[in-house]
């Protein structure tokens, strides 16, 4: 009875514990939604939920060229840098894994190190060198970037995750006929999936949610991505705010985020269990 | 179906040579044992011969071509790691075509071969299964098919067994044994266990420290080892070693004095040399009486522990001595491997005498079964005898 009391009780506070924090954290994407979902003349009434619904900001935006094209910008810009540091970052951390060679440590270390770098001291170089480069206002310019800043955040969960894998498998699918690459791809690849899924979640929302680099590096429709495009936001007359629009577009960037979070992360549990490797 | 050769095969990594100078042929068809305690550089050896290693010196010939240089998918030869090494993310039917897959084969040929395989290894109803979901002698058996899918030139088996149980394990030594008959393909394999070794084996090759000890059929190997550690690391329980002395034409030994026969002498033994003598458990009799004769040595021991495994009985006594030197055994088969005026010896008796502990036993060495080494060398002094 004792122990089935007290094991309750715990239960009680870890649930509460628990709303507590989701509450904290969903309480200003709440507020966010509600603020996009209210007419102009409601934005500033200062209830939780609007008294009228209206889609008309979601209109305002998709009306708007420029956040179409900062979308598109978005996406594209996310998506390749995601690819180009998955593809760089896999075969540096195989590299440093399985390969013995000298300055392992070293060059570990001077990735972390580049992680822990911070951007903002390289913003203005870079915009003076992007800008006689003619990256300026390109996709390679934010690409470049955004691969740099999460390439050692990438090696590390990859290499976490190679060095779990037996080399034996590796051995295994080179005698059974496999070049280096075909055991890479078709043994080590899968078997590292739940790291690869991991690594790419955290590229991808780097470059998806980056203001920084991305306002301070482009200038048109040709390269800006959501986050800076939301900041150029006009309302539809000179004189109002556009509150509700740049609500509406922080919902609608926030939605593919929380899409691929979702989506990978059941790639990664179920990676992770099915794993079973064991001899 | 392929020979290998060896010649001269090194192995060097910085600092440290893993195998030194190796020559060996292994004929079409044979089934060649590589055994050593661990570190002694066997599956290096073997890793060189399948191509995983690059060999430092000298040439590896299979069918009298040259495969230094050749990758491993060049070799046709198949593998079977200690750890089974299986694809967890794929079934057994998907491990076991991977191999042939990577060949092109034709998707019905595939589909043909791996049921074959299967049924030879009672696979059958395992096909669509995950490793996860196989116990340990299936995952062996999934091992084991996808080396033989692929009817490679050569096998290759890197301690295949000694990550199972007991009972296993000697069921599966059978059925190995039992599959390379079958299958006739030259097969290579690695094991530091001296029982697998002298089953399985048409020929065993004795490794330490990187260096071939002796080569031969397991009964050369057992009947005449070439040197003291091939006589403790074949035979179980291990062979019995005492210091001895060869003076006056005799043999001097803590238990007493025996005479050889000359054909057992050789050309001479080295007065004053220290030596070490081993006779195997089962060479050591009940005897009636004291006393010694020509070509044998009686003597009494008190039983300090007795092991009935059913059939036979092993029977523990110590004989103690001092007046000898030099005598140390190599370390991979002593844990104290120290000249302690002391040691304790085994002798195989028929059950049936019914002896207890503490009891007084006579017993009888024949000088045939003596076997004579150099204590400071090692090496075996008596002549090959037949």
């Amino acid at each position: 009875m004792r122990v089935g009391s007290k094991d309750r009780r715990e239960r009680l506070w870890w649930a509460v514990g628990g709303v507590l924090v989701i509450t904290y954290a969903l309480v200003p994407v709440a507020w966010l939604v509600s603020l996009s979902l209210k007419p102009a003349q409601d934005l500033g009434d200062k209830r939780f939920l609007p008294r009228q619904v209206t889609l008309e900001h979601y209109a305002t935006i998709f009306q708007d060229s420029q956040f179409a094209s900062a979308l598109w910008n978005s996406a594209g810009i996310a998506a390749i840098s995601t690819l180009a540091a998955l593809l760089l970052g896999a075969g540096a951390a195989y590299a440093i894994v399985r390969l013995q060679f000298s300055g392992r440590r070293l060059m570990l270390a001077a990735a972390l190190a580049v992680a822990m770098f911070p951007p903002v001291s390289i913003i203005g170089p870079l915009f003076n060198m992007w800008r006689s480069l003619g990256l300026y206002d390109t996709w390679a310019g934010l690409v470049l970037p955004y691969m740099t800043f999460t390439l050692p955040l990438a090696i590390w969960t990859l290499a976490a995750f190679f060095r779990e894998i037996p080399w034996d498998l590796e051995k295994a699918a080179r005698v059974d006929g496999a070049s280096p690459l075909q055991a890479f791809v078709h043994v080590i690849l899968p078997l590292a999936a739940p790291g690869v899924f991991t690594a790419g979640i955290l590229v991808f929302m780097f470059a998806w949610n980056d203001f920084l680099f991305a306002i301070s590096l482009t200038s048109t429709n040709d390269a800006r991505t959501v986050p800076a495009a939301i900041a150029f936001f006009t309302g539809s007359s000179l004189f109002e705010l556009p509150t509700g629009a740049i609500a509406a577009a922080s919902v609608v960037v926030t939605l593919p985020v929380i899409l691929v979070v979702l989506l990978f992360q059941r790639r990664i549990v179920a990676g992770l269990t099915s794993g079973a490797i064991k001899g | 179906m392929a020979s290998i050769e060896l010649r001269s095969v090194v192995k060097r990594y910085p600092g440290t040579t893993a195998v030194k100078e190796t020559s060996l042929a292994i004929a079409d068809g044979e089934f060649f044992i590589l055994v050593g305690p661990s570190g002694c550089g066997k599956s290096t050896l073997l890793n060189m011969i399948v191509g995983l290693d690059e060999v430092s010196g000298g040439e590896i010939l299979v069918d009298g071509k040259v495969v230094n240089d050749l990758d491993p998918k060049e070799r046709n030869m198949a593998m079977v790691f200690q750890s089974y090494a299986i694809y967890p993310h794929m079934t057994v039917r998907e491990n076991m075509a991977f191999p042939l897959k990577l060949a092109r084969l034709p998707q019905e040929e595939i589909a043909t071969r791996v049921e074959q395989a299967a049924e030879i290894l009672e696979l059958g109803g395992l096909l669509e299964r995950k490793p996860g979901a196989l116990s340990g002698g299936q995952r062996q058996r999934v091992a084991m098919g996808r080396a033989i899918v692929r009817d490679p030139d050569v096998f290759l088996l890197d301690e295949p067994l000694s990550n199972l149980d007991a009972k296993l394990r000697t069921q599966m030594r059978t059925e190995l044994a039992r599959l390379q008959r079958r299958l006739g393909t030259t097969t290579v394999y690695v094991t530091h266990d001296q029982t697998e070794a002298m089953t399985l084996g048409d020929r065993i090759a004795v490794l330490r420290h990187g260096e071939i000890q002796q080569v031969g059929t397991p009964r050369q190997l057992y009947e005449h080892p070439a040197n003291l550690f091939v006589a403790g690391f074949i035979g179980s329980p291990a062979m019995n070693f005492l210091p001895g002395r060869w003076s006056e034409g005799r043999l001097q030994l803590p238990l007493g004095a025996i005479e050889l026969p000359p054909e057992q002498v050789g050309p001479s033994l080295p007065t004053d040399n220290p030596l070490v003598v081993g006779f195997r458990p089962e060479h050591l009799r009940p005897a009636s009486g004291e006393g010694s004769n020509t070509g044998a040595l009686d003597f009494t021991a008190r039983i300090e522990v007795l092991e009935w495994m059913g059939a036979e009985l092993f029977v523990y006594f110590d004989v103690e001595w001092s007046g000898y030197t030099g005598f140390i055994l190599p370390q991979e088969l002593e844990t104290d491997s120290k000249d302690t005026g002391r040691r304790v010896m085994v002798a195989r008796i028929d059950p049936a005498c019914g002896l207890k502990e503490g009891d007084t036993l006579h017993l009888r060495l024949a000088a045939a079964h003596l076997q004579v080494f150099d204590a400071a060398s090692g090496a075996n002094l008596r002549p090959e005898i037949g």
